[in-house]
């Protein structure tokens, strides 16, 4: 409501009333809505291609419905890129009259990226997000790696989360984001989070001139020329 | 007891499933489903509602032992069932209401669950008031557990529900429960919680989420 608007209330109508008819218009006017999506696999690199997969997603959800959506993958091998087996992707939400929620979840099993310079005996992705009447949230509690290991350097003893967003370069790769996390929403009428367990960014050095007395690359920039990501899931919520 | 159960039925389960496919196209399948021995007392209570959720559960950790036996739901391992132990993911949606005999039934549904220690999945998949798998009505029941939360249980004995699974191929018995602890407060006062029994891999007792969320959102 617009302050012009709520003038001409204050001016007219009593207070009990302002707050009842604030009340009803907003629940007139603003939609609730959920979505949801997860998958497994991503790869984007010279060496292959494979559209995420295996993926579940929400479908639209109106009224007071409810969706559940799932997907799974027995095997995935991109030679020279990613191999993986065991692939789930479940996403589910639903609109009610106290509470818009969805929740999602990928996983993905015997994880081995670019010849084995990121391996994982398992990965999880969970999110959920929930709007109330109070408050709107989004967590990925849940989320974790098993006996991941990056570079030949153990980073998790069986199975435990790491820390969002977690930045580890691969030199001559690129970098690694585990547990990448994008959150979306207001935090208060609305709340989303993407959580992506591995995003492997490969990078090459762009725009540069090889010096010909030192044989190196001089100049130039490192652009992102592929992408690979285990373990996805999407969770958002509005009300 | 649990095993027996379903051997002791499975004729009758075979027949039922026959006969409804026989008659998908003419006779509701309510009408020709054997009425389980369950009712012969009253009939389960059932708030009609919808019930949506998923996450991951990490069996035998946060494990809900206060409430497991609300409802009259069996403690853990106790019908014959092997543990189920080790992470599993789950998501879920079920429309509950009630049948022409008042019996609380699934309208429509889909359940899924991943145990990933032995890398097998089920899917259950429920509409209009028939399981995808067996033809078969799938009777529910909701009730208030011992701790202030409220709970589903999706097929409930004697006839529980039948879920595909892969990478068998095949299908089993199996029964899903998920209790909304929270009441609409997400994860900030009592996780939520679920617990997965299936004939064959065993039971995971009623498990307090590792993460996501189960809501029961009224009728």
């Amino acid at each position: 409501m617009n302050r012009m608007s709520m003038l001409w209330v204050n001016r007219f109508v009593a207070p009990a009333l302002v707050v009842g008819l604030t009340t009803g218009l907003a629940a007139a006017a603003v939609a609730q809505s959920v979505g949801g999506q997860a998958y497994g696999t991503y790869v984007n690199t010279p060496a292959g291609f494979s559209t995420r997969s295996p993926l579940a997603v929400l479908p639209a959800i109106s009224g007071t419905d409810g969706a559940e959506a799932d997907a799974q993958g027995s095997t995935l091998n991109i030679v020279g890129a990613l191999s993986s087996e065991f692939l789930n992707s479940t996403t589910s939400g639903e609109l009610g009259a106290l509470e818009a929620g969805a929740q999602s979840t990928a996983s993905a099993a015997s994880v081995n990226i670019l010849n084995g310079l990121i391996t994982a005996d398992e990965v999880v992705a969970n999110v959920m997000s929930s709007r109330t009447a109070s408050t709107a949230v989004s967590n990925a509690d849940g989320s974790t790696f098993t006996n991941l290991v990056v570079a030949g350097v153990p980073v998790t003893s069986g199975d435990a989360a790491v820390a969002p967003n977690t930045n580890i370069s691969l030199p001559g790769v690129g970098y690694v984001v585990l547990n990448e996390q994008i959150p979306a929403g207001d935090g208060a009428t609305s709340s989303g989070l993407t959580v992506n367990m591995i995003h492997v960014y490969l990078q090459s050095l762009v725009g540069g001139v090889l010096d010909p007395l030192t044989g190196k690359v001089v100049g130039g920039t490192l652009q992102t020329t592929g992408e690979i990501i285990v373990g996805s899931a999407t969770s958002n919520a509005s009300m | 007891m649990l095993k027996n159960l379903m051997l002791r039925f499975a004729p009758s389960l075979a027949a039922a499933a026959l006969v409804a496919t026989a008659c998908q196209d003419s006779t509701p399948l309510t009408s020709v489903a054997h009425k389980p021995n369950f009712w012969a007392g009253p009939p389960p209570s059932c708030v009609t509602g919808k019930w949506t959720g998923g996450g991951r559960i990490d069996p035998p950790n946060n494990a809900d032992l206060q409430d497991e036996t609300s409802g009259g739901q069996p403690p853990r391992y106790s019908d014959g069932l092997s543990p189920m132990n080790g992470k599993v993911t789950f998501g879920f949606n079920v429309f509950l209401g009630s049948d022409d005999n008042g019996n609380c039934v699934v309208n429509k549904g889909e359940i899924q669950v991943n145990w990933h220690p032995g890398k097998v999945s089920w899917h259950v998949s429920i509409h209009d008031g028939v399981d995808a798998y067996d033809g078969r009505p799938v009777f529910a029941s909701t009730f208030a557990d011992n701790s202030g939360g409220f709970c589903v249980v999706v097929g409930i004995p004697e006839t529980f529900m039948t879920a595909r699974v892969n990478p068998q191929g095949g299908t089993e018995l199996t029964q899903f429960e998920g209790c909304d602890n929270d009441r609409g407060e997400p994860q900030n006062s009592r996780s939520d919680a679920m617990r997965w029994r299936s004939m064959h891999f065993g039971d995971t007792g009623l498990t307090f989420l590792t993460g996501g969320n189960i809501v029961e959102h009224g009728s």
